[in-house]
Parts: C-alpha cells; sequence; structure tokens
C-alpha cells in the first residue's frame, strides 16, 4: 500500500510541475505578447502625432517658422526644429569657411585681363531664336 | 503632414523609452507583491515570480531597444560612448546621464538575479532592494529628457502603472503588518545554534 500511495505521491507532483511550468511559459509569453503589443501600440501614437504636425518637438519650429515667415517674406524651407548634434553644428562652421575662401578665387577670375579683354566681343548684336 | 522617413529612429528610440518606463513600473510592482509576507505570498506564489522576471527582462530589453535607436537618429547622432557613458552626451547631458545610471542600475540588479548563488541570496536580497531607485531615476530622466514629457497622453500612460507601484512600495517601506509575526517565527534559529555549541 505504501509503494502505492508513493507512486501517487509522485505521479501527482510530477503532474503539479508540469502544470506549474505550463503556466509560467503561458505567463511568459503572454507577457512578450503584451510588450510588443504596447511597444507598437505606442510607436504608432508617437508616428500620428509626429506625421500629424502635432509633435512637441516638432511644434517649436513651427513657431520659429512662423515667426521667421513673419519677419522676412523668403519661404523658410521646412526643417525639423530639434538641435543638431554639436558634431553637426561643427561641420557647418567648417563649410561657411569654404564659402568665404572661395569669395577671392572668384575675385581673382573677374580681375584677369582675358576676361576684360573679351568684354567688347560680347557688344556684338545677340541673335536668338526670338530676334 | 511632416514627413517621417528621417525620425523613425527618434520615433522607436522614444516608444521603447516609454514602454520600457511602464514595463518598470509593472515589474516594480509586481516585486514589491512578491516581496510582501504572509498570506499574500503564500496565494501569488510562482506564477507572480514569473510575471515579475518577464516583466523585468522586457524592461531591460526596451532600454536597450531605446539607447540603439539613437544611434541611428541624424539630429542627436549620439556616438556609442554617449549613449552608454552617462554625462557625456550634447542633449539635455543632466537628465539624459541620470537615465543611463538608471538603465545600468536596472540592468545590473535586475540580472544579478542570475548570478546569485555565488553572490549570496542574503545579499543580493539587500541588494535587489536599491531598484526602486534606479526606477525613480528612470521616471525622472522621462520627465526631464522626455520629448513628449508635457503630453498628457505620455502623463497618463507614466503615471498609471506607477502610481500603484508607488503606492504598493511606500506600503512595503513603511507599514507591513505581517512582518513582525514572520520574524517570530525565524527568531529560533539562533537557539539551535546554541543547542549544538
Amino acid at each position: 500500500m505504501d509503494e502505492v500511495r508513493k507512486l501517487e505521491a509522485k505521479s501527482l507532483a510530477r503532474a503539479k510541475s508540469r502544470s506549474r511550468r505550463r503556466r509560467v511559459s503561458t505567463i511568459r509569453s503572454r507577457t512578450i505578447r503584451g510588450s510588443l503589443a504596447l511597444f507598437a501600440v505606442l510607436w504608432g501614437v508617437v508616428f500620428v502625432q509626429l506625421a500629424s504636425g502635432n509633435d512637441p518637438a516638432l511644434s517649436t519650429k513651427h513657431h520659429a517658422e512662423r515667426n521667421s515667415a513673419a519677419a522676412s517674406p523668403e519661404p523658410t524651407p521646412a526643417e525639423p526644429a530639434r538641435e543638431p548634434a554639436p558634431e553637426a553644428e561643427a561641420e557647418l562652421d567648417g563649410s561657411e569657411f569654404e564659402v568665404e575662401e572661395a569669395v577671392p578665387e572668384f575675385e581673382e577670375f573677374e580681375s584677369e585681363p582675358e576676361f576684360e579683354e573679351a568684354a567688347p566681343e560680347i557688344e556684338e548684336p545677340i541673335v536668338t531664336s526670338s530676334s | 503632414m511632416t514627413a517621417v522617413g528621417p525620425h523613425v529612429f527618434w520615433i522607436t528610440s522614444r516608444a521603447a523609452g516609454i514602454a520600457a518606463m511602464m514595463l518598470a513600473s509593472g515589474s516594480l510592482g509586481v516585486g514589491v507583491m512578491i516581496r510582501g509576507r504572509g498570506e499574500s505570498r503564500r496565494l501569488l506564489g510562482s506564477d507572480v515570480r514569473a510575471l515579475h522576471e518577464a516583466l523585468s527582462l522586457a524592461t531591460l530589453i526596451a532600454i536597450t531597444i531605446h539607447g540603439v535607436a539613437l544611434l541611428g537618429d541624424a539630429y542627436l547622432h549620439p556616438s556609442p560612448l554617449n549613449i552608454v557613458v552617462p554625462f557625456t552626451g550634447a542633449y539635455r547631458p543632466l537628465w539624459t546621464g541620470l537615465g543611463i545610471v538608471g538603465g545600468w542600475g536596472l540592468a545590473a540588479l535586475g540580472l544579478s538575479h542570475y548570478a546569485r548563488g555565488r553572490i549570496g541570496a542574503a545579499r543580493w536580497r539587500h541588494l535587489h532592494r536599491f531598484i526602486p531607485i534606479f526606477w525613480a531615476l528612470g521616471i525622472v530622466h522621462t520627465l526631464g529628457a522626455g520629448t513628449d514629457a508635457e503630453q498628457p497622453w505620455m502623463l497618463i500612460a507614466i503615471g498609471l502603472p506607477a502610481a500603484p507601484a508607488l503606492f504598493l512600495l511606500l506600503g512595503r517601506l513603511f507599514g507591513s503588518p505581517e512582518a513582525e509575526p514572520l520574524r517570530q517565527q525565524r527568531a529560533p534559529e539562533p537557539q539551535l545554534s546554541g543547542r549544538r555549541g
């Protein structure tokens, strides 16, 4: 009788551990699914917020654009107002420097004698398709 | 309509960050329930422990996505060092740094569960009690550096799971009437050692 009881107890313990494992795996898979769903929903919310033009970071740009548009009649490009990284700012500084360097070269080119000599030749009447 | 293409990494990072905070709050609340003594502990058992573990791991994965996705953002353009080392980034360094400290703290203390044998159960339990500090750093980071921090939906999303977690935590810290009987039950241990000696 004792052996039968032992066997019954063992089988009961096995069944319990099996059911516990099943429950744990169910909890894990549900948590993973829930987390993925949560992430997807949040991604969608942020996406819609940004796409609809109501993003808090980009809305400051809208204010800035409105102010700049009111100050100057020139149209401003629709770029986001998020501040670029310092590296990007450094790159911008570098490009400005290159532009400053290019200006004297252009002036030298204009002052070349060949250009001055070529100028009188242009005095001839230009024949175009309309004339 | 705003062009979304250039902001995909930014959106991913924001969504992962908010998800991480929500999951962390859930994990903390469940963790406090596990630590609760007496009847509640007996009723909850291994199921809640499994839920706590799954939520913690999901939190750590979300934190990782939150940081790694920023590497692809063309505007912030952080280096790998900026997302790993606190207070080195250009964007709101204090708030971002606090978030990085919180993330590392959660990762270290959370994953230490798997090294519990080496650390020792009592020491691990003692260390594990510091997790709410790093969770709080995450909340501070979210409110200080989060793009959506002032958005009502964001405050609800963060506050809804954080409020019960905080309530349970405060209840655990300041009022645990069930703790005393359990301590009295554990008291006989020194007497046994005394008999041996």
